[in-house]
């Protein structure tokens, strides 16, 4: 596949971002509140979009992430919005949001995001992730 | 087209073909006529159908603007509520980190920090005030004997109990937390020595009546305490020493009663 891999370090205040287009998977974790929502996350959207218009694999989010400000909450409903679209030409798109499971906050919002979405959703407590 | 503008057409039609008028002088004018009719209808209907087009395409424009209104609306909306519930989130969680920086995970009371600060702020208050201000400090008696022979377990729930007790024994005003230990620190605003013996006096009376499951009922919970009256002259940290004294010299005198230094 001609879509180059992405891989971002996370910092303080922003996520690590990595996109791996031989798995099929971007991975979002960790806190975002960004100075520049455009600059962090204009590349993720771009390669979103790359990915889905290069071939027909599958796509799968996998996001840990616990704080987002607005305009980061901003940008992922513009990715849902990609995955949307793709689904609806019946591409294979899924989430899945994990979150702490002591944080129950994190899972009612999430839920907030999977509204209206109709492709898979799923929002996993932590701890399975690693059973 | 209405029935008599069809027999119109029709009859023209018929005079037309009709070879009995073909060579009529007015023959050759109505078939020039009659051709010229015929393109300005299908120019009329040229015209309608490119109008009504374009009035579909317009107002399907506006349908797919007010879409897209619509449908940015909703986004704003979702948007805002997440966002909304981020920063109750965040508040919470701002909440739970002073509850837990100021108050002591063990009984939920004040902690030594917490407890500095606000000796610190009585006395400049006194200071400015005039007004009185004394610090009991308490110990629980042979703590290290309940623990030795009950556990940890049971000494921690002793000292919760010890904690509740001692904070319900409280009068208005006045401000109970773990300094440490088996050592709390009652701060008693605007009230002379004379008066804060007989509140230490009631917070001993109090921790008598706690009973621990786990601990038999011959080993009688107290503790002792040790008060002191702040002067204006001297910093909070020596009104805590003497109280220090105090109470050591109340675990001297047999413990389970109160001391003050005077």
């Amino acid at each position: 596949m001609q879509v180059t891999d992405l891989s971002i370090a996370g910092t303080q205040s922003t996520p690590e971002i990595r996109a791996d287009a031989a798995a099929g998977v971007l991975s979002l974790a960790g806190d975002s509140y960004p100075e520049n929502a455009f600059e962090l996350f204009g590349p993720v959207i771009d390669w979103v979009e790359r990915y889905l218009a290069a071939g027909d694999a599958p796509l799968r989010l996998d996001l840990r992430l616990l704080y987002l400000n607005t305009s980061s909450i901003r940008a992922v409903m513009d990715i849902f919005d990609l995955l949307e679209e793709a689904f609806t030409h019946q591409r294979k798109v899924s989430v899945d949001w994990f979150y702490d499971h002591r944080n129950e906050r994190v899972r009612e919002l999430a839920e907030e995001f999977a509204e209206d979405c109709t492709f898979p959703f799923r929002i996993l407590p932590d701890e399975e992730a690693a059973g | 087209m209405n029935a008599a503008a069809g027999e119109l057409d029709r009859k023209i039609e018929a005079l037309l073909a009709d070879p009995a008028w073909l060579d009529h002088p007015l023959r050759e004018a109505l078939a020039a006529l009659w051709e010229r009719y015929l393109a300005q209808l299908h120019r009329l209907d040229r015209i309608a159908s490119l109008s009504d087009r374009f009035q579909a395409l317009v107002r399907d424009r506006d349908l797919t603007r007010t879409e897209q209104f619509e449908k940015r609306l909703r986004q704003v909306e979702k948007m805002t509520r997440i966002s909304d519930g981020y920063q109750e989130m965040m508040r919470e969680l701002n909440l739970q980190l002073q509850q837990a920086s100021t108050h002591d995970l063990l009984t939920g009371l004040p902690n030594r920090r917490f407890l500095a600060e606000r000796l610190k702020q009585e006395a400049e208050r006194s200071r400015r005030s005039g007004e009185p201000l004394c610090v009991a400090l308490a110990d629980v008696d042979r703590f290290k004997h309940v623990n030795d022979s009950w556990g940890h377990e049971v000494g921690d729930i002793a000292l919760r109990a010890v904690a509740q007790a001692m904070d319900r024994a409280l009068r208005e005003g006045d401000l109970c937390g773990r300094w440490g230990g088996e050592e709390f620190l009652v701060i008693l605003p605007a009230t002379r020595l004379d008066d804060a013996m007989p509140a230490a006096e009631r917070i001993l009376d109090a921790v008598r009546d706690v009973r621990v499951e786990g601990i038999p009922a011959e080993h009688r919970i107290t503790i002792s305490i040790g008060v002191a009256q702040w002067s204006a002259q001297e910093r909070p940290e020596a009104t805590l020493a003497r109280a220090d004294v105090a109470l050591f010299e109340a675990k001297g005198n047999g413990r389970d009663r109160v001391m003050a230094l005077t």
